[in-house]
């Protein structure tokens, strides 16, 4: 991961959203971008849950991190995962009642999402607080970025529909929001960006994979 | 030897942060929360009998293994019983189904709510949209059955989510023999 290494908070910013972008050059996540993303309003709040948790966790964890022994950083990252995920979830149920109906049952999953560990372990816990907070917001607008991106699709192909806004009234191909659908909107997104990425920028397309 | 200390110590401040934060952020919204459940429980039982001017309830009884559900009688200003409502659980696909019947004086159903349910996002949840909920509407006890074409005296399922109607469908069976069980004739 070359991120360690730059300084300007733009360039930290441009990371998150292309360089490494969490789900399609990355990887990471890829069991939420598929299960949430069958509506653009869903995936867009889940999007938002993770913009505020990653930035929240980024922050303390670079502020702990000289403190924190490095056997037992795991389980204190996830602890202060867990602790954002609670507050958000408890705010978004005091404050919006209505929205919080609607993706309560997804904000808690955002514990166990791979990008947000992993930006810890490799960003935050090795660089200081505002840089962390810049790779923090980079990452979760890619993030967002990213779900709102297949979410659109997939809702605009399985359903007909937008931001449950129903455009035609035949849902063209059903498949896109079942979870099989879900893989394919993915995969094919992910190979358009690889493509447009060795095509116009000479670059290798997207590394590793995750979970 | 010094590092567990440090180790145990390490842990022991995370924790007692997150639990100074949590506490806090609970405290302070946890009587909102109680009151948004509140207002949004009254709310439900008012839509399914807009007409009437108090709805009480009148006891629980139990409509799935373990769950408890109150029923309530819902009265005009004069004091005329208008209908009643229950409260009801089922199984569904992914989630248990928890929902509201109102039904008339002819035990026929007026309305139904669907209060929570964790269906598959985009399937199975849509037994929570209006549409779905609008197909209960007049149906009597015999016709709360689940057919998968457009049926006026039947419940259609939601294209796609099967299992979501029948258990939607069986909650709001339950509570409709429940409230025929322990209201019919005794009305008036």
């Amino acid at each position: 991961m070359s991120a360690a290494g730059k300084t300007s908070y733009i360039g930290l910013l441009k990371n998150g959203i292309f360089g490494e972008n969490p789900v399609f050059r990355v990887a990471l996540s890829l069991c939420p971008s598929v299960a949430v993303t069958n509506s653009l309003k869903s995936g867009f709040l889940m999007g938002i849950g993770v913009f505020f948790v990653q930035t929240m966790a980024n922050i303390s964890v670079s502020f702990v991190r000289k403190f924190i022994h490095s056997r037992i950083r795991l389980p204190a990252y996830i602890l202060i995962i867990g602790t954002w995920v609670t507050v958000a979830n408890l705010l978004l149920e005091a404050y919006s009642y209505s929205l919080y109906k609607q993706i309560g049952l997804y904000l808690q999953l955002i514990v166990a999402f791979a990008i947000i560990l992993s930006r810890a372990e490799l960003f935050a816990s090795k660089n200081k607080v505002v840089p962390s907070l810049f790779d923090g917001l980079g990452m979760g607008i890619g993030f967002l970025i990213a779900l709102v991106v297949i979410s659109f699709f997939r809702e605009l192909i399985g359903k007909g529909a937008l931001w449950d806004y129903q455009l035609v009234s035949t849902k063209p191909i059903l498949l896109f929001v079942l979870p099989a659908g879900g893989f394919f909107a993915v995969g094919l997104l992910m190979g358009f960006f690889n493509w447009i990425d060795i095509r116009f920028f000479g670059g290798h397309g997207a590394s590793g994979g995750g979970h | 030897m010094k590092e567990i200390i440090k180790i145990t110590l390490n842990l022991m401040v995370v924790f007692i942060v997150s639990g100074v934060i949590l506490s806090l952020v609970y405290a302070n919204a946890k009587p909102k929360i109680e009151r948004n459940e509140a207002i949004e429980k009254e709310k439900a039982l008012k839509s399914l009998m807009p007409e009437a001017s108090n709805i009480a309830v009148q006891g629980t009884y139990e409509p799935m293994e373990g769950k408890m559900a109150e029923y309530y009688v819902a009265k005009d200003k004069d004091g005329k019983v208008l209908g009643y409502i229950a409260s009801s659980y089922s199984k569904g696909y992914s989630s248990i189904i928890n929902l509201l019947v109102a039904v008339g004086t002819d035990m026929k159903i007026k309305a139904i709510n669907i209060l929570h349910q964790e269906e598959t996002p985009g399937l199975g949840d849509d037994i929570g949209k209006q549409y779905f909920q609008d197909r209960f509407k007049g149906k009597a006890l015999d016709q709360l059955e689940v057919v998968k074409l457009p049926d006026p005296n039947k419940i259609e399922a939601v294209s796609g989510a099967t299992i979501s109607s029948r258990a939607a469908t069986k909650g709001v069976r339950t509570g409709v023999e429940f409230l025929i069980k322990k209201y019919q004739g005794v009305s008036q």
